[in-house]
């Protein structure tokens, strides 16, 4: 066997592994949710797309997304300035302190994210605005900031300072330099990292279990509250919903940004 | 006077405008402070975990009264006390220790060959289906990750269904500490992936070539060559796989069926079971704490790797 093909055989062998490992359970929920049966089963007992119907019907499980899209909206609402200035500031100016500041932002990466949620509820509950969706979107976007912050500055490297020096020296004010040369610029940046904030905080699931209560549960908490009593087919429907948000966030990022952007070296 | 400046366009009077507020909301004398500013509603959002910290931090100095259900009002160290004497802590403690590191050797194994295909292939179909499979459960949730996991490995899974067409009677797949660990390896892959890529595409394929001509099968490449100029990818993903898998809930929760909690599973249960706030506290405030000393000690043997954002770290 000649060297080459040794190698291929070997990566390959891990890598089929690896997208078995990544895609079974995806395929698995798909096709368990158009079994015509009660029972979750795969291969589905049948085809059918009554659990659809059941899911439409369940205001329970519809109110619980639509309170998960609020939250994720108001995550990216607030990343998105918070993250876009953030990034932009340290690539472009030399700051004092630059590499404490960087440990401190990246600290929601290394405090648990049982640390920081428990931390997180134990503040807005001090304050008493535990009970309403808002902090619930504060903390979504505290813990995954980060991300919007490495988004953007992966873009923003690839300025050079030289087109801002250009524009000034044609007489064009700071204002004008930021909004049409640095923000254009850094814009894939801030459009992968707002769309990953959004899946993000649509999908996240322990911050969410501390800081709602029985009222105002989002969707992945009812999900996993329902797990853990009965099991219905109609949870692997309910799941769909997430996974072709999944795809549709994939679609975009694909679209707009191309998903090679995650390959750029550092 | 008036009728030369209307043929200005609307919208150079408005920049006009916004430019004439901007200098007068932060003159250019200012300019030194701008970077600052423009961190500052980062910091003030990050400042929140802070909050929740020392939060924490008090909770955790006081003890609960089994009588009253009320917490005290004097700050002990007993609490600190009960988490390192009580053996259950520490089996606790132990079992997350080991699974982490566990998920982590066994997530790099496959995320390293995963990023470098990804990589190095010349076919952009392939790329995109990669990072497609990737992106997919990435952006699905542990939740629902999890819930099928539970349709494939339950007792009338998959798996078991097929091992019952060749005449295996069912196994318990589920439960305990192995789907546990698997289930994590799964969830951390996209991470490990994502943090490895970008270390990879910065090692030059002519390194390899030059390597291989030179005499050296792949084999010895990828130890001297590529495995070497990796290592700020390989620290980045080693980081968040391992604390990440250290601290989860989801996965143990769900998979190991309340027999094979973790020690984010102990924190919740103290918080929402027995109502044990100040030991809840206690043991999440040594977790943030061993999970610092973990990265602390990593970023300064080795840097942040593919973990920096800005400038630093190249």
């Amino acid at each position: 066997m000649s060297d080459s093909t040794s190698k291929s055989l070997v990566i390959w062998a891990f890598v089929a592994t690896a997208i078995v490992m990544l895609s079974a359970p995806t395929i698995v929920v798909l096709g368990a949710s158009f079994t015509a049966g009660n029972i979750i089963t795969f291969p589905p007992d049948g085809l059918s797309l009554k659990w659809y119907a059941s899911i439409a019907q369940a205001s329970d499980l519809r109110q619980a997304f639509v309170r998960s899209l609020i939250v994720a909206t108001i995550c990216t609402l607030i990343a998105i300035p918070a993250g876009t200035l953030a990034g932009i500031a340290l690539v472009k100016y030399r700051v004092r302190f630059a590499r404490s500041i960087q440990i401190y932002l990246l600290l929601p990466f290394t405090i648990p994210l049982i640390g920081s949620g428990i931390g997180m509820m134990l503040a807005f509950g001090k304050i008493g605005v535990l009970g309403s969706l808002w902090p619930v979107g504060i903390a979504c976007c505290v813990i995954n900031l980060p991300f919007m912050i490495w988004a953007v500055t992966a873009s923003a490297r690839n300025l050079s300072p030289d087109l801002e020096l250009a524009a000034a020296n044609c007489g064009a004010p700071p204002l004008q330099r930021f909004l049409y040369i640095t923000l254009p610029a850094v814009l894939p940046g801030v459009i992968t990292g707002s769309l990953l904030m959004f899946i993000l905080a649509l999908n996240e699931f322990l911050v969410s279990l501390l800081l709602v209560d029985a009222r105002i549960v989002t969707l992945p908490v009812q999900i996993y509250n329902s797990i853990r009593s009965i099991i219905t087919p109609d949870l692997a429907a309910i799941s769909v919903v997430f996974i072709v948000c999944a795809g549709l966030v994939i679609a975009l990022l694909d679209r707009l940004v191309g998903l090679d952007f995650f390959l750029k070296s550092k | 006077m008036r009728a030369p400046r209307a043929q200005y366009p609307l919208i150079w009077r408005t920049m006009d405008a916004l430019e004439r507020f901007a200098e007068l909301v932060w003159p250019s004398r200012f300019q030194p402070g701008l970077p600052y500013v423009m961190l500052l509603p980062a910091l003030v959002l990050v400042g929140l975990l802070v909050v929740g910290l020392i939060q924490i931090g008090d909770a955790s100095l006081r003890t609960l009264d089994t009588k009253t259900f009320l917490t005290s009002e004097n700050y002990t160290l007993a609490n600190y006390q009960r988490v390192l004497t009580e053996g259950f802590f520490f089996k606790v403690a132990s079992r997350s220790l080991m699974g982490a590191l566990i998920v982590t050797l066994v997530t790099l194994i496959f995320a390293f060959p995963y990023a470098y295909l990804m990589v190095r292939t010349p076919s952009s179909t392939l790329r995109k289906f990669l990072l497609v499979a990737l992106f997919l459960p990435f952006f699905i949730g542990q939740v629902v990750r999890a819930y099928g996991w539970l349709i494939i490995l339950g007792n009338q899974g998959v798996v078991n269904d097929a091992l019952g067409l060749v005449g295996v009677s069912p196994i318990r797949l589920l439960y305990n500490y192995p789907a546990v660990l698997f289930g994590l390896v799964q969830y951390m892959l996209p991470f490990a992936v994502l943090m490895l890529a970008p270390a990879l595409t910065a090692i030059p394929s002519e390194l390899e070539s030059a390597a291989s001509s030179l005499g050296a099968g792949w084999v010895k490449t990828f130890r001297y060559v590529v495995l070497p100029l990796s290592k700020p990818g390989l620290i980045g993903a080693g980081l968040v796989v391992s604390t990440l898998s250290l601290t989860d809930f989801a996965l143990p929760a769900i998979l190991g069926g309340g027999t094979q909690d973790f020690i984010a599973n102990a924190i919740y249960d103290q918080f929402f079971r027995t109502s044990d706030q100040g030991l809840g506290a206690t043991l999440s405030l040594m977790l943030v704490a061993v999970g610092s000393i973990l990265v602390g000690v990593v970023f300064m043997l080795f840097g942040a790797g593919t973990l920096a954002m800005g400038d630093d770290g190249k």
